[in-house]
């Protein structure tokens, strides 16, 4: 196996009450790999991505993406690796309404400075990518949940970043929409290289991954295929 | 990446902005039209007081010929001609010109025109601008251009403004010093503007014609070219006799700024005040419509925007509302600033540059300011917003849309306290150069500490509320969503309790202002019968026979004789009235004493003395004072009491009859207030002196009856305050503006909340009804709070801000049915509002507004 | 008699004020009034127009040769006699001084003007005492006539003693001016006075010695409608002797007036006719300001007892025109000329437009 895309090492969080989620969780990620997490409601999953995101700290234990300690780094800086190295796909959508789906999509593009022409194109190349080609001018309130959430995967996808971080992403969804975005999910990030860490409840979802892990008070322990 | 183009690095930031500009247009229109209104008074209150000023100055520079240097008489009087050799042999004064002038009437009723006597053969070397163009007659009679007219002793030339309707060669009469003389118009003063009314003659006419004989008004001086004026003037002080003073250009710019700033100021603060209000709104806004974004803001967040970038595009969109504000806000402001000057004339009906016709003066200077100020308004109202949306935790906020504050943390109280304690210190500050600036700092001290403390206060009036059930459904959820949301309320409390109490204060100042007016009125006006001789010019009026024969008409009980003069006290300060009324003077209208009295001295000559004249120079009863009266030692005066005078702003100095006939030798007299017999008739005594007034005097004398001069008053004391009333509607509307727009704001946010309501079962009416009642609370809360802060804040206009700049104090007389009026109003249209918003927010499909984002 | 000239000026600014009820009564000129001095030195107030002008030739130290003129004037305006002020113009005072420098090339003048009154302008009877402001000519006790004048650069600080008796012009002092018999002057001039002094020009002093020539003439009566101007020059001759010459010319430029004399160094002196001056004209000059052109060198022949005598006048240099639109009056030339065995100065006006009165 090639150099780990995310290494997590003895990583503990407890919640402000006190309660301990998790303690002295390992997980290490090899470039392209695709886990799944599950768990019950409760356990951490989301704030398990939250920490691996460097949205929020973690009590112990060390995340390092592409070999970048996040403790090491400041707000700044973890913003800038988010930015570079990291897509997300949330349960609620998070398309922004008032933009453009080309500008949704393309807005980790622009965050990075590119030219506005050269992202637009890109986005709807993205878009087409998952199905809603020449929809780049629609806004998000003609859209269904499903094409909601494909928008958001386009847009998770389109700076090619190393890892991709997606919560219950077909948790709002029907069960028939959920498969055909999950679908689109899969392909597009083994179509990309990219790694990924799916947080679902889904038996279905998590079908989707090359392995399952099942995240518990002790950590995570891999769920035979 | 960190390392892209610069100018690329906004793009994300622009879409943001302007995407959200597009789905909220109205949101931000009703921001950037707070700032275009603030910024619009501001510079047009501004412009007129500029433009004014100048037509002001241009209209004394045009009377003083731009002479270098003047010595000018303290009063009308004049001083003795003798100064003028005496100053001519000064070693540095190159040349001197003798002026008498004094004001005259002329046989035109109701005109006065400035009469300047000159020896033109100084004045052409000194201020050749005063020298006169001898004009061709008209018509028959007609004269080719001569110099012959230079010592003619009828010839007399006038200014653009005085000839109009006149033509050379025609007669005009002019009126003063008693004395009624007729002149020939022997041509027109090229020099002086279309400003002001100036005839020109002889010294030699001018003394011997209109009654000076031997005194000099003015000498207008020049210096030998390289000498040090400061020197000269130094060695002209020592020389000059008490009842003459040096003038420079800059003591009569000082003088002409002086007699008017503290209006103007107190204006430009309004419009200030306006701009303030349009900042709390800016805030309150942004603050909405970040707390509405908060999500977004966190998706941008994992997405990988950094704070500062945050900060960035929520203070880009306040810069854009300022400059798109201010933009709009100086061109309103060019535009209001002409009509006032048209409608309303220079001094915004403040009396204090009548007849002048002022310019718009177009300067970039002041719009530049004024558009400044929008913008740091707009960015100072948008930085707390940015703040807080590039602090908020994104995983948090991501996830939760609801209040960034928790309901259970009780906002601190202490920065509240600070600006609070900080404004009521500053209150007790002095006048920083006779202008209130401390005074207007403690009412903006005050104004933020009342803002500041609303989220407590918000807390404290509703957590009476909390725990009681009012067995509907509306009520409970508003109260309970009120008290939860407490920053929000805040918010929307911030515009209402802003607009409120600067509205409130201004309201309560003035009408304590007129009633206090009101009550002096009765006061000073105590006779049966007025007598004023109008436009009486220079030393004009009633000489000692012509008194005898008035008082001798039938139906009259007592006639008390006035003198009204001006007494220049310094160079660079507005001359005192100098009132010369009659012996034990309580027919005359016994002035209103402040205070204390205390009988004169022997040998001191007794003086009362007006609330601003103390104010200006610091006396006190009991004092020995100068007055720059010819010939009077010094402390040959003393104070005997402090009169209450609205009149008067730069002060007035009452002095017996007698002393002043004793002083100045002036045995005329001007006004006079009578004292029926009883049982006369008012009306018919009123006819019998109209009828008994001197030939010529015929139809130059008013008698008027009290009520007439009171209500007279009141009218003048209106139209002052004309400007004030209105500035005071605008912000009225701008503050009911903000609240309505912040509460439809907040409303329309909350579509997804409704929803919500809906689907538990709540019925659309009940949601309306909610809507309503938290609108009417917080029209409660903050008309509360707006109105026990403007009285606060009254206080401030009253005691400090009022006697700072007008010099004078007043009851506090609040205008309760007002204040009532507003606070319903406030209720009222924040209901409706709130009303109004809702209806439209439930009108929703109630799932759609679920499934719904933010 | 030139000095009309500036009198002119004044008595442009104060000519008959239109409806002046009580204007007031101006003495005429009679022969047969003697002169009495110093009382005639002094002014005489009730005569409508008077004046004091002295003209002539410096010598600097250096050697350099300057002319210069003080000349001040006295005017009655026509005004109200009863008014009691102080300022009432009853009394008008002009003066006017200039320097000819060859090496300038051009005039250096000053004036004042001003009412009489308060010290600060008198002109004194009984003897001469004339003051406006700084500017001063009086009669020393000794019967030396002082000055001190100054203009923008420059400053005249003169003593003139005189060498020679006053010399009466006309009969007896008793000037005809015109055809008519009221156009006339009471006039004397007292030549070849001996000068001394300092001049100073822009910040520069330098003691002076040298010849002037005082006119004094007193009149009420204006020129003749006709005339347009005149021509003037007294010289101080090599000799002792004097010789005043003018005539006053009409719109042809011909002579409607003319007169004059010639002081010799014994004393006797040849008054002359109008048919016995005649003016000559050598060589003009334009003026670059005004376009005016003026007969600058010319010829003054005069008939006396002994035979036509002939003088050729140059000036001390060309432009010497005087300018005075700017402060009302009119332009004209007066420069310092030299002649044969003489040295004087010679006035020209009306060449500019016509002396209106």
């Amino acid at each position: 196996m090639t150099a780990p895309i995310l290494q997590i090492t003895d990583l503990t969080k407890s919640v402000p009450g006190g309660r301990v989620l998790f303690e002295g969780l390992d997980l290490r990620l090899a470039a392209g790999e695709f886990v799944a997490i599950m768990g019950e409601s409760g356990v951490g999953k989301s704030t398990l991505l939250n920490l691996i995101a460097g949205l929020d700290q973690a009590d112990q234990g060390a995340i390092s993406i592409d070999g970048a300690d996040l403790a090491g780094l400041d707000d700044d800086r973890r913003t800038l690796l988010r930015r570079d190295r990291v897509g997300f796909v949330f349960q609620a959508f998070h398309v922004l309404p008032h933009l453009t789906l080309g500008q949704n999509v393309a807005l980790p593009l622009a965050l990075q400075g590119q030219r506005g022409d050269r992202a637009l194109e890109r986005a709807e190349q993205m878009l087409a990518a998952v199905g809603l080609a020449g929809r780049a001018n629609d806004y998000p309130r003609q859209l269904s949940g499903g094409e909601m959430q494909r928008v958001a995967i386009a847009r998770a996808l389109i700076h090619q970043p190393g890892l991709v971080l997606a919560d219950e992403p077909t948790g709002n969804l029907d069960p028939e929409t959920a498969n055909r975005v999950l679908e689109v999910f899969a392909r597009q990030i083994r179509g990309s290289g990219a790694s990924a860490v799916l947080v679902t409840h889904s038996e279905v979802a998590a079908a989707a991954a090359d392995r399952i892990l099942i995240l518990g008070r002790n950590g995570l322990v891999e769920r035979a295929a | 990446m960190s390392n892209a183009p610069p100018e690329q690095r906004g793009l994300a930031a622009r879409w943001m902005i302007l995407g959200e500009w597009r789905a909220h247009p109205m949101r931000v229109l009703t921001a950037a039209a707070a700032i275009a209104i603030g910024v619009a008074l501001g510079l047009a209150v501004h412009l007129v007081n500029a433009s004014a000023l100048s037509e002001f100055s241009k209209a004394v520079s045009a009377v003083n010929g731009d002479a270098e240097l003047q010595v000018r008489s303290t009063t009308s009087l004049g001083f003795d001609e003798g100064l003028y050799p005496k100053l001519a042999r000064t070693s540095g004064v190159a040349a001197v010109s003798p002026v008498v002038e004094l004001e005259a009437g002329t046989d035109r009723p109701g005109e006065t025109v400035t009469v300047l006597g000159l020896d033109v053969l100084r004045a052409v070397v000194v201020t050749p601008s005063l020298i006169g163009r001898p004009l061709a007659a008209e018509g028959g009679d007609a004269r080719g251009p001569t110099m012959e007219a230079a010592f003619d002793e009828s010839a007399v030339f006038l200014s653009p403004a005085a000839l109009v309707g006149r033509a050379v060669g025609q007669p005009i009469e002019l009126i003063a010093g008693g004395r009624r003389a007729t002149f020939r118009i022997a041509g027109v003063l090229p020099g002086v503007g279309e400003e002001r009314r100036l005839a020109v003659l002889d010294i030699a006419a001018a003394q011997w014609r209109l009654g000076t004989l031997g005194r000099l008004q003015r000498l207008d001086l020049k210096l030998s070219p390289g000498v040090d004026a400061a020197r000269v003037a130094g060695v002209l002080q020592q020389t000059l006799p008490s009842d003459a003073q040096l003038v420079s250009p800059e003591s009569e710019e000082r003088r002409s700024d002086s007699l008017s700033r503290a209006y103007r100021v107190n204006l430009d603060m309004l419009a200030l005040m306006a701009l303030l209000t349009g900042g709390f709104l800016v805030y309150s806004a942004q603050s909405l419509s970040v707390a509405r974004r908060r999500p977004q803001f966190a998706l941008l967040r994992v997405l990988g925007v950094r704070r500062r970038a945050l900060l960035a595009q929520v203070m880009a969109e306040g810069i854009g509302v300022g400059v798109a504000g201010g933009g709009v806000g100086i061109a309103l402001g060019f535009g209001l600033a002409d009509g006032a000057l048209r409608l309303l004339g220079g001094d915004l009906g403040g009396g204090y540059f009548a007849g002048a016709k002022p310019q718009l003066v177009l300067t970039p200077g002041p719009a530049l300011v004024f558009l400044g100020l929008g913008l740091v308004t707009a960015v100072v109202g948008s930085l707390a917003p940015a703040r807080e949306a590039a602090r908020a935790q994104p995983a948090v906020a991501l996830k939760n849309a609801g209040d960034s504050v928790d309901p259970r943390v009780t906002p601190a109280i202490w920065p509240a306290a600070l600006l609070l304690g900080a404004g009521a210190a500053a209150a007790f500050a002095p006048a920083v150069a006779g202008v209130p600036l401390l005074g207007y700092a403690s009412m903006a001290l005050l104004l933020a500490g009342g803002v500041a403390a609303m989220p407590r206060l918000a807390r404290v009036l509703l957590s009476g509320l909390k725990g009681r059930s009012f067995g509907h459904v509306a009520p409970d959820l508003a109260i309970k969503r009120l008290w939860g949301a407490p920053s929000q309320a805040a918010v929307a409390l911030c515009g209402v309790v802003a607009s409120t109490s600067l509205m409130v204060a201004m309201a309560v100042m003035v009408s304590s202002f007129r009633g206090s007016v009101e009550d002096w009125l009765a006061q000073v006006l105590p006779a049966d019968l007025y007598v004023r001789i109008e436009s009486v010019g220079t030393g004009g009026g009633f000489d000692p026979e012509e008194q005898a024969r008035l008082a001798s008409t039938p139906g009259v009980a007592g006639i008390a004789f006035m003198r009204t003069t001006m007494l220049r006290m310094s160079a660079d300060a507005p001359p005192l009235a100098l009132i010369a009324r009659p012996e034990g003077g309580l027919d005359a209208g016994a002035p209103p004493m402040i205070g204390r009295t205390e009988p004169a001295p022997p040998g001191a000559i007794a003086v009362y003395v007006s609330e601003p004249a103390a104010w200006l120079y610091g006396w006190k009863v009991g004092q020995r004072i100068d007055l720059p009266i010819g010939g009077t030692p010094p402390g040959a005066f003393f104070v005997t009491g402090i009169w209450r005078d609205y009149a008067r702003q730069h002060g007035a100095v009452t002095l017996e009859s007698h002393d002043y006939t004793a002083l100045t030798g002036d045995r005329w007299r001007s006004e006079a207030s009578v004292t029926l017999e009883a049982g006369a008739d008012r009306q018919d005594v009123a006819e019998a002196l109209e009828a008994n007034v001197p030939e010529r005097l015929a139809g130059r004398v008013s008698v008027a009856e009290p009520a007439t001069l009171r209500d007279m008053a009141l009218r003048l004391f209106d139209r002052s305050f004309a400007v004030t009333y209105g500035l005071e509607a605008i912000a009225i509307v701008v503050g009911l503006a903000g609240v309505a727009a912040t509460i439809s704001a907040q409303t329309l946010a909350r579509t997804k909340e409704f929803g919500m309501l809906r689907h538990l079962g709540v019925t659309k009416g009940q949601i309306v009804a909610m809507l309503a009642t938290e609108g009417a609370l917080l029209g409660a809360v903050g008309g509360l709070a707006g109105i026990g802060l403007g009285l606060a804040m009254s206080q401030v206009l009253i005691h400090v801000v009022n006697p700072q700049s007008f010099h004078w104090t007043m009851e506090t007389k609040p205008p309760w049915g007002l204040l009532f009026s507003v606070g319903v109003a406030l209720v009222v249209s924040a209901a409706g509002t709130a009303l109004v918003a809702g209806r439209r927010a439930v009108s929703a499909d109630a799932v759609r507004a679920v499934r719904e984002d933010w | 008699m030139g000095r009309w000239l500036a009198g002119v000026l004044v008595l442009l600014l104060v000519s008959a004020a239109p409806a002046a009820a009580q204007a007031p009564t101006y003495p005429t000129v009679r022969p047969g009034v003697a002169l009495r001095f110093p009382a005639d030195h002094g002014a005489h107030p009730d005569f409508r127009t008077e004046w004091w002008y002295v003209t002539g030739w410096l010598r600097a130290e250096g050697g350099e040769e300057l002319g210069f003129q003080v000349t001040f004037f006295r005017s009655r305006p026509p005004v109200e006699p009863a008014n009691p002020s102080a300022f009432a113009p009853k009394q008008i005072l002009f003066a006017h001084a200039a320097i000819s420098d060859p090496a300038l090339g051009r005039l250096m003048h000053g004036q004042r003007i001003a009412r009489a009154g308060f010290g600060l302008a008198e002109a004194a009877t009984g003897d001469m005492d004339l003051s406006i402001d700084d500017w001063r000519l009086r009669r020393t006790p000794e019967g030396r006539y002082v000055t001190k004048v100054a203009g923008d650069g420059f400053l005249l600080d003169l003593v003139f003693a005189p060498t020679q008796p006053v010399l009466l012009q006309g009969e007896g002092g008793f000037s005809r001016k015109g055809p008519l018999p009221g156009q006339a002057s009471h006039y004397y001039s007292v030549p070849q006075l001996k000068a001394s002094g300092s001049v100073i020009r822009n910040g520069k002093a330098v003691k002076v010695t040298g010849a002037a020539w005082l006119d004094r003439e007193w009149s009420s009566t204006l020129l003749d409608p006709a005339a347009v101007g005149w021509d003037w020059v007294g010289l101080n001759l090599d000799d002792g002797g004097a010789l005043m010459a003018f005539q006053v010319r009409d719109t042809a430029g011909r002579a409607l007036w003319a007169g004059g004399s010639l002081r010799s160094r014994d004393g006797t002196v040849a008054r002359f006719a109008p048919s016995e001056v005649k003016f000559g004209s050598l060589r003009s000059w334009r003026s670059p300001r005004t376009g005016a052109v003026y007969p600058i060198e010319r010829t003054v022949a005069v008939r006396t007892p002994q035979g036509e005598r002939r003088w050729t006048l140059k000036p001390l240099f060309d432009d010497q025109e005087l300018d005075s639109r700017a402060s009302g009056g009119p332009v004209y030339w007066e420069g310092a000329v030299r002649t044969e065995g003489g040295r004087g100065y010679l006035e020209l006006t009306g060449y500019a437009s016509p002396m209106k009165l």
